[in-house]
C-alpha cells in the first residue's frame, strides 16, 4: 500500500488519467482508507474542471481577422516555385532569344559582304550607318572612304548580274559619301593613306566600267554614273591639299610626320589604260 | 481531456508543408490558407486565457505576425501545430502578465448563450474564470508555459511534452507544481466550488 506523501505527489496525474492501470489501482486503495487524501482528490478535480471549462472563443469571422493581417504582413521577396506551364512559356520564351540570337548573329557575320540584291542588305546599311556615327573624327574619313570603296565593288557586281539599277544606286551612293567626305578630303589627318585610298577607289570605278563595257547591253546610265564619279575623283586628286601637306597650328596639328619626311610629293598616278582607251577621263580633265 | 477542436490533424500533412514552404518564401496566399487552418485554434488559446474576444483576437494577430516572420526559419522536425501552440502559449502568458492588474468584470466577454440562465451564476462563473486566469499569470514561467498549454491549449501531456520540447516527466512534474499552487492561490475558490457543486 502507498504511502500517505507519495499517494499525494501521485494525486494531479491521477486525476488527468495520466497513470497506468497498476497504479491508478495502488492510489484507489490508498484513497480509499484516507480521508484527507481523498479530500485533496477533490479540489484537484474541481481545479480541473476549473480550467478545462474556460470557455472556447465565441465565432469570429476569418476574412475580416486575414485582412488586418494581411496590413501587417512584412513584404517578403517572394520566391515562386515556377509551374509547369511557367516552365513551358520559359522554354517557348528561351527558345525565341535563341533563334533571335542566332539569326542576329547570323546577319551581323553575313551582312558586311551582303550585296544590293542580298535580304541582309539593310542589316548591312545599318551597320555602316551605326559604324560611321561611332567613329572619331580624325577616323571618320577612313571609314567613309573604305565604304566608298564598298559601294563600288556592289556596283561592280550587280553590273556583272545585269541589275543596273542597283548598280546604279550604288555608283549614285559612292558619290554621295564622297560629297560627304569633301571637307575631310581637303585635310586629311594622313594624307597618304587617303591618297592610297582614292587610288584604289579608282581602280575600282574603272573596274566597273570595264564590267559595264564587257556586257553587250551596256547600260548608258550606268557609263553616265562612273564618267561623273571619276570626274568628282579627279577634281579631289588633284587638290594640293591632298598631295600638299598643310602645316595646321593648334589643336588640330596633327604629329603625323610623314608628310614632313617626304617634302617632294609623288607624281600622281594615272590609271593604266584599258583595251578601250579608258584614259579619256585624265585628257578630259 | 477534451481536445483542440477546430484544427485539423495535419501532422505529417503534405499539402501542409507546402503551405508552410510556400509561406516562408513569401507567398501570402499561402500563408492565408494557414490562418484559415489554425485562426480557430490560436483564437481560442488566446480567448480562454484572456476572457475579452477583442484582446484574444489582438494577441492572435501577435502570433500569426510571429509565425510568418519566423517561418524562414522553421524546420519541418517538429510539427507546425505544436510550434504553433508553442508560440500561442508564450503571446498569452505575456499578455496575461502585461494586463494582470487592470483586470475588470466590465472588461470581460459576456459569453453567448449559456446554459446559465441565472446572472448570478454567470457572475460567478466569470469571477471564477477570471480568478483563475489571473492566478496562472501569476504562476513561475516554467509553471505557467506548461499549465497555459493544458488549460488554454488543451493540449495532452503528451503533446505539451513534444511542444516544449522536454520529457513527458518533466511535464507531469511541472503540472503537479502549477496545480499545488493554483490551488493554493485559488484554495477558497476551489472550495466553495467543491461544496457547490457536492
Amino acid at each position: 500500500m502507498l504511502s500517505h506523501a507519495t499517494t499525494r505527489d501521485w494525486l494531479i496525474p491521477y486525476a488527468d488519467g495520466m497513470l497506468a492501470a497498476d497504479e491508478r489501482r495502488r492510489i484507489d486503495g490508498h484513497i480509499t482508507g484516507c480521508a484527507a487524501c481523498a479530500a485533496e482528490l477533490r479540489e484537484v478535480r474541481e481545479l480541473n474542471l476549473l480550467l478545462v471549462t474556460l470557455p472556447p472563443a465565441p465565432p469570429l469571422a476569418v476574412a475580416p481577422f486575414w485582412l488586418k493581417l494581411q496590413a501587417q504582413l512584412p513584404a517578403r521577396r517572394t520566391l515562386r516555385i515556377p509551374t509547369f506551364a511557367a516552365y513551358r512559356r520559359l522554354g517557348v520564351a528561351f527558345a525565341a532569344a535563341a533563334v533571335a540570337l542566332v539569326a542576329v548573329a547570323g546577319s551581323a557575320f553575313a551582312a558586311p559582304s551582303a550585296l544590293p540584291d542580298n535580304p541582309l542588305y539593310p542589316v548591312k546599311q545599318i551597320e555602316e550607318q551605326v559604324r560611321l556615327a561611332l567613329a572619331p573624327s580624325n577616323e571618320r574619313l577612313p571609314v567613309q572612304l573604305q565604304l566608298a570603296n564598298e559601294r563600288l565593288r556592289e556596283a561592280q557586281a550587280m553590273a556583272a548580274n545585269h541589275k543596273p539599277r542597283l548598280a546604279e544606286n550604288s555608283l549614285r551612293a559612292f558619290t554621295l559619301i564622297l560629297d560627304g567626305a569633301a571637307v575631310s578630303l581637303k585635310n586629311p589627318a594622313n594624307p597618304q593613306a587617303t591618297k592610297d585610298a582614292l587610288l584604289a577607289l579608282r581602280a575600282n570605278l574603272d573596274a566597273v566600267e570595264r564590267v559595264n563595257a564587257n556586257r553587250n547591253d551596256d547600260v548608258a546610265g550606268i557609263k553616265q554614273l562612273v564618267t561623273a564619279a571619276g570626274d568628282e575623283l579627279d577634281r579631289i586628286e588633284h587638290q594640293d591639299s591632298v598631295t600638299a601637306p598643310v602645316v595646321v597650328v593648334g589643336e588640330q596639328a596633327t604629329p603625323e610626320p610623314t608628310p614632313k619626311a617626304t617634302p617632294t610629293p609623288k607624281p600622281t598616278p594615272k590609271p593604266k589604260p584599258t583595251d578601250d582607251g579608258g584614259d579619256h577621263r585624265n585628257q578630259q580633265h | 481531456m477534451a481536445r483542440a477542436e477546430d484544427a485539423p490533424s495535419i501532422e505529417g500533412d503534405a499539402e501542409e508543408r507546402r503551405l508552410i514552404d510556400r509561406s516562408a518564401a513569401g507567398d501570402q496566399e499561402a500563408f492565408r490558407q494557414l490562418v484559415i487552418r489554425h485562426h480557430r485554434l490560436v483564437i481560442n488559446v488566446a480567448f480562454r486565457a484572456l476572457g475579452e474576444l477583442s484582446l484574444a483576437e489582438d494577441v492572435a494577430q501577435e502570433v500569426f505576425l510571429k509565425v510568418y516572420k519566423a517561418l524562414p526559419g522553421y524546420r519541418h522536425e517538429k510539427p507546425f501545430k505544436h510550434w504553433l501552440h508553442r508560440v500561442a502559449a508564450n503571446a498569452v502568458t505575456d499578455a496575461l502578465r502585461r494586463r494582470r492588474p487592470v483586470v475588470s468584470l466590465d472588461d470581460m466577454e459576456q459569453p453567448p448563450a449559456s446554459r446559465e440562465s441565472d446572472p448570478v451564476d454567470v457572475a460567478t462563473r466569470h469571477d471564477l474564470q477570471r480568478a483563475v486566469r489571473q492566478a496562472i499569470a501569476s504562476l513561475p514561467s516554467h509553471y505557467r508555459d506548461t499549465i497555459a498549454l493544458q488549460a488554454f491549449g488543451e493540449l495532452s501531456y503528451d503533446e505539451i511534452a513534444k511542444t516544449l520540447d522536454i520529457p513527458l516527466g518533466t511535464v507531469m512534474s511541472r503540472l503537479n507544481g502549477a496545480k499545488r499552487l493554483l490551488r493554493e492561490r485559488l484554495g477558497d475558490l476551489v472550495r466553495s466550488e467543491e461544496a457547490n457543486t457536492a
